[in-house]
């Protein structure tokens, strides 16, 4: 059995652990017992180390609760990327690493292989009792994966290899935007990496509706673009919530869908063996493996920006791609003197459809879209003033009205309290 | 790939602490200070013993580097690829910096390849050159410390004048608006930085004195009937808050909410959204304007 270590192997674990902790909290030790007890207690106490404060735990009649707990908008800088912070390595990856980048200290050193190797040994590692032993296989491999990153270029001269140190451009300029970005932008853990250059943290923005969960699932956002820009397919471990079992799937990424209002991120992608765009939830999806170009990606793509001239959020509907349904959905609300406000939320909340003017106090929204269920929490927002509602699903507009019903039973608000 | 040592707070504490001793003998302490400011919790039981042990072998016996030179390292593929990509975003005119070259880069990602599909639609006017302006004069004076007095117009469609401190420029994706966050002026904590006609340096007699006002914070405390994956859309939909949960059978949870008192309307509402799914247990002021909103609604003749 291994000793307990700090730094992490394998991101997926800790990933399911940080969001059960962030995004639940509520579950107990024994909740996670099922698979190894020993692997909570680790995880547990791999995000005290990156979390710090920000843990806190509860007593409560199940047992001792452990979560995360963080007011994104007096946190600085998301203390997720911590956890991207924290891959392990052995002692040789470590040494090495300095070693070669002292040697190429400047960009117009240029080395082979064994004027490095000669470096590492005789100048170097002959300072210990104990060298350690790099064979030069271990050595071009590193250098090898150092160029694959784009730190080291690799020339070719006749027969030889000389290997430099890339040119880096300077970023010290950039503290600003890097504060920023690294917090609001897609991956925005390689800015926060970035600013672990900078020296200096940057303490001008704030930031308010802030969901920090989305930086646990970049690693996938990432190999998602990557498929994106080179009009790739993937496939996908999907551990959707409706399936008893995580499913591979083969799919075409076509655009991230991030949310600003509910936390969510998701995919909008097509799936060959269904003809259909879908959504997939992002924080489902793991094991991202590009698996061939397709010429379809513009064409794909294409249908998207159609589509999304009626998705209200990124539910698509049922149907095959050529054979989609719109329904139907509009309400109006009554909005007296002195509540323009109400109007004004209308139309900078509305993503699709119209907004017209119905009477002295009345305003009406009307929009056709892919799924009309995904409207109603919105709608739902403007309970008190809702005067009329139509669906062309007349499912979803049983279920508003049921769903108001059983409000008014809640809060034990009686027929005829109103009067 | 994103997840790599290359980036991880180990490397560069042990960057910054060859770079400390290659500038001078530095005391243990003051390692220690670089370990716990750079790294993680237990990272000192590691960092310092792998050093000096030899089983990193990067410093000697008597704790001098053998690396001779600042630890540097080139920017990564990634790191260009999404510097790029961020060059491209609409906001980045804001900041009027200067980028480094990243001629044949292929961006991470392109504008197109993403859409924040639920932000409101009067965000802030990004190509407004007078907007660009203050931004930047704003940022300045934020990071100088400069005492501004800034010309808006309030809610009544006034003219303001104020004088203040700027300490912090928040943005929230949601509205897509910047706030100025002030400091001194005690009826003008926050203003939307739309609604600010002109900023110039304070050169008045009157002294500014910092002087921020604390946010008055409120708690919530909500009952989820988990039907329908509630409790998944709840605790997502206010991660963004401080909060704890708690189970209460294998159907109902609890979750208790902090949020700012200013924030109360849209708070209201947003537990409005999630319908018969969450019910406001505590406090009683709070459910009394969930109750009024709803007999209100009943009124409205709804059939």
């Amino acid at each position: 059995m291994s000793a307990y270590n700090e730094l992490i192997k394998n991101f997926e674990r800790i990933r399911a652990y940080m969001r059960e902790f962030y995004v639940f909290g509520f579950k107990s030790r024994e909740d996670y017992d099922k698979k190894s007890a020993r692997s909570y207690d680790d995880e547990r106490r791999r995000m005290e180390s990156f979390f710090g404060e920000h843990m806190s735990f509860l007593r409560t009649p199940e047992g001792k609760t452990v979560f995360i707990s963080i007011d994104s908008r007096t946190s600085r800088h998301n203390p997720f990327y911590n956890a991207w912070k924290a891959k392990s390595f052995t002692d040789g990856d470590i040494t090495l690493h300095f070693i070669i980048f002292d040697i190429l200290h400047s960009e117009e050193i240029k080395l082979t292989l064994s004027e490095i190797m000669d470096c590492i040994n005789e100048k170097y590692l002959s300072e210990f009792e104990n060298p350690q032993m790099f064979d030069e296989s271990t050595v071009r491999k590193k250098l090898k994966e150092y160029c694959a990153l784009g730190i080291i270029n690799a020339e070719k001269q006749g027969r030889k290899v000389f290997y430099l140190r890339a040119q880096s451009p300077d970023v010290s300029g950039l503290c600003e935007v890097l504060d920023f970005y690294s917090e609001v932008a897609p991956c925005g853990v390689i800015g926060s990496f970035l600013l672990d250059k900078c020296r200096r943290e940057g303490e001008s923005f704030a930031f308010k509706h802030h969901y920090m969960t989305g930086a646990i699932d970049s690693g996938v956002i990432a190999a998602l673009f990557e498929a994106m820009r080179g009009e790739c397919a993937v496939t996908a471990i999907n551990h959707s919530r409706k399936k008893r079992e995580p499913e591979e799937i083969r799919i075409v990424p076509l655009r991230i869908f991030i949310s600003a209002q509910n936390g969510r991120q998701h995919l909008l992608a097509y799936v060959p063996g269904q003809d259909r765009i879908k959504s997939f939830r992002i924080d489902y999806l793991s094991e991202v493996k590009p698996a061939g170009s397709t010429p379809r990606f513009r064409e794909l793509r294409e249908h998207l920006d159609e589509m999304q001239k009626n998705m209200w959020g990124v539910n698509t509907g049922t149907g095959k791609l050529s054979k989609k349904k719109l329904e139907h959905v509009e309400f109006t609300v009554r909005a007296e003197p002195g509540e323009e406000h109400i109007v004004r939320r209308l139309m900078r909340e509305k993503r699709v459809g119209e907004v017209e003017k119905t009477g002295e106090f009345t305003y009406r929204f009307s929009a056709d879209v892919l799924d009309s269920q995904e409207l109603t929490p919105w709608i739902r927002s403007f309970v008190c003033r809702i005067t009329e509602i139509k669906f062309s699903n007349r499912a979803v507009e049983n279920r508003f009205k049921s769903d108001l019903e059983k409000m008014y039973r809640i809060y034990g608000i009686e027929k005829g309290a109103e009067k | 790939m994103i997840f790599s040592e290359l980036y991880s707070a180990y490397y560069n504490t042990v960057a910054e602490i060859i770079s400390r001793l290659l500038e001078g003998k530095a005391s243990e302490k003051e390692l220690a200070a670089i370990v716990s400011e750079k790294a993680f919790g237990e990272s000192a039981l590691t960092i310092l013993p792998a050093l000096k042990s030899g089983r990193w072998q990067l410093l000697r016996r008597d704790m001098t580097p053998v690396i001779e030179h600042t630890p540097t390292m080139p920017l990564t593929l990634l790191q260009k690829r999404w510097l790029k990509a961020v060059s491209l975003d609409p906001r980045i005119k804001l900041f009027g910096a200067e980028f480094p070259p990243l001629e044949g880069i292929e961006p991470l990602f392109y504008p197109d390849d993403y859409r924040v599909y639920d932000k409101y639609a009067d965000g802030d006017d990004y190509e407004d050159e007078a907007y660009i302006g203050r931004f930047r004069f704003l940022l300045a004076a934020i990071r100088e410390k400069t005492p501004v007095k800034i010309n808006v117009t309030n809610k009544n469609g006034k003219n303001v004048y104020a004088q203040c401190i700027p300490v912090r420029l928040e943005y929230s994706e949601k509205d897509d608006k910047f706030r100025l966050i002030t400091s001194g002026c005690r009826f003008l904590p926050v203003v939307n930085l739309a609604k600010i006609k002109s900023c110039a340096k304070y050169n008045g007699e009157r002294q500014i004195r910092a002087s921020y006002v604390v946010p008055r914070y409120e708690t919530i405390t909500l009952e989820i009937t988990n039907e329908r994956n509630a409790l998944e859309r709840v605790m997502l939909h206010f991660a963004h808050f401080e909060k704890r949960a708690e189970r209460l059978d294998s159907k109902h949870y609890s979750v208790t909410v902090k949020y700012e008192h200013g924030d109360e309307t849209e708070m209201l509402v947003r537990v409005l959204s999630f319908g018969p799914m969450v019910k406001v247990v505590a406090p009683e002021r709070f459910r009394e304007l969930i109750k009024e909103r709803l007999l209100r609604q009943m009124a409205c003749g709804l059939e």
